[in-house]
């Protein structure tokens, strides 16, 4: 591995572009997300579980995904066919894969659950970052799942082995490009995909090199989530209040609802 | 050991002991399935969550939308992913299309799909759609909560915990219904809730 290697980004050889996640940002989906990778920008909402339409999809051993991964036309320098093409159709059932292993799929028989992962800006592993948007997603949306999904690329330019290779190393001439995701507390592979040509002993330094990246931008899908309840954190006395509240609550809810749906208050 | 924030497959304890909802386990230790707040104590391991579509539960009372009406039952949308069913033998209600009901959650099968008993219609008032996960805070303990909102709006209200609130009365009680549980839903974490929303309730009143 050359240390001299400089990249057009100015990067080190094991970091990642800025990312930048904002999960809840679509009103009308149950859950969504933002994010920013670099240059890539994307939106990713989760409908459902829902019943699957038409009937005859359904499983009744579990919840389909349905994720679609789309590119807008204008999110590359020339205009792009609004039609999904071939690769896109690809991307949309490996990622869907990659997902449905995380998610419990089991629980939500006869339904299907629609990821939609729309590109607005891309430069270079795209597929990764609407992958890691969609698990914040999916979290957002509170679907039960085994553990998150974080992804990131690494490859190879000009005879470097690098972390997240943007559009420009993508295409140096004996550029390896390998989208990688795993989950990050197994460290199971659920999407793994290459192209380009490279030693069984630079694979494994790659393959390592993704992992590592992997557990990064888990922490930053982390950290967007929880930010949310950042005022949770502050409260800490608060929070075990209302606990203590929701766990009397719960158990009362049960017992009040049924007395009004009885109808005291209706013949007022 | 203090509650925390965790995310879907976060450690909630490694140690061996009783699963409450929202959790499992795996090689020996216990993991959230959901982002919410993890608590364990008393032996017991659970996850109350932020986020999330009502899952049915025996007992629930809940509320709910009649859909379609076939040869023996009526289906019932509750906000759930899937719709629920009153047989019509268990019934002599005569429900139409569009009618409001209330009813209590009486059998769940393995897939999820619900029967439903105890069914009364309710005429004319609203629906008023909050998050499932926020129903407890709105009712409040022992039904306090529930019972300031009644008298501080002069609404009729019914809590379903399926997320869904029916409310009748007048118009300003209804929109200051509607203000009061946007505040519960968006500050449901924090501490003397009852108190804030009883200031907003009767500060309205008097002006």
């Amino acid at each position: 591995m050359e240390a001299s290697y400089e990249r057009p980004d100015k990067r080190r050889i094991d970091e990642l572009r800025k990312i930048k996640i904002v999960p809840s940002v679509l009103s009308r989906a149950e859950g969504s997300a933002y994010i920013e990778w670099g240059q890539n920008k994307a939106i990713v909402g989760v409908f459902g579980p829902r019943e699957a339409l038409p009937q005859h999809i359904q499983d009744p051993t579990k919840a389909l995904v349905n994720y679609v991964y789309r590119m807008a036309t204008f999110s590359v320098p020339d205009r792009k066919a609004a039609k999904p093409g071939r690769r896109e159709i690809e991307i949309s059932k490996v990622s869907g894969e990659a997902l449905e292993r995380a998610i419990f799929v089991e629980k939500f028989a006869n339904t299907t659950i629609d990821i939609y992962a729309y590109l607005f800006d891309s430069n270079a592993g795209t597929r990764c970052a609407a992958l890691t948007a969609a698990s914040v997603a999916l979290a957002d949306a509170g679907i039960p799942m085994r553990d998150m999904v974080s992804a990131c690329a690494v490859g190879r330019a000009n005879g470097t082995i690098i972390l997240d290779p943007c559009k420009e190393e993508e295409d140096a001439e004996d550029a390896v490009d390998m989208p990688l995701a795993i989950m990050p507390r197994t460290k199971e592979v659920v999407l793994l995909q290459m192209d380009g040509l490279i030693s069984k002993e630079d694979w494994k330094k790659a393959f390592e090199l993704g992992v590592k990246g992997c557990l990064q931008v888990y922490e930053i899908q982390k950290s967007a989530l929880k930010e949310k309840y950042e005022k949770v954190k502050k409260e800490e006395q608060a929070v075990i209040e209302y606990l203590n509240e929701q766990l009397e609550s719960a158990e009362d809810a049960e017992d009040s609802g049924e007395t009004l749906a009885g109808g005291e208050n209706l013949e007022r | 050991m203090e509650p925390k924030i965790v995310i879907p497959g976060e450690l909630v304890s490694d140690k061996k002991m009783r699963l409450g909802p929202h959790v499992f386990v795996e090689n020996g230790k216990i993991y959230s399935d959901t982002i919410g707040i993890a608590r364990v104590e008393k032996g017991l391991a659970r996850v109350v969550p932020l986020q999330g579509k009502y899952m049915p539960k025996v007992g629930d009372v809940i509320i709910g939308i009649v859909v379609a009406e076939e040869y023996s039952v009526y289906a019932i949308d509750i906000n759930s992913f899937y719709y629920s069913f009153i047989s019509k033998e268990d019934t002599r209600i005569v429900l139409r299309k569009g009618n409001v009901v209330s009813a209590k959650i009486s059998r769940i099968n393995e897939i999820n799909e619900v029967s439903l008993s105890n069914v009364r219609v309710l005429y004319g008032g609203e629906i008023i759609p909050v998050e499932p996960t926020r129903v407890p805070r709105i009712i409040g303990k022992n039904a306090s909560m529930l019972t300031l909102l009644q008298n501080g709006t002069k609404c009729s209200i019914i809590v379903g915990m399926n997320g869904w609130i029916w409310a009748k009365g007048s118009d300003e009680g209804i929109a200051l219904l509607k203000k009061a549980l946007d505040k519960i839903e968006h500050e449901s974490h924090l501490a003397n809730l009852t108190l804030k929303i009883q200031k907003m309730l009767f500060e309205k009143k008097s002006t």
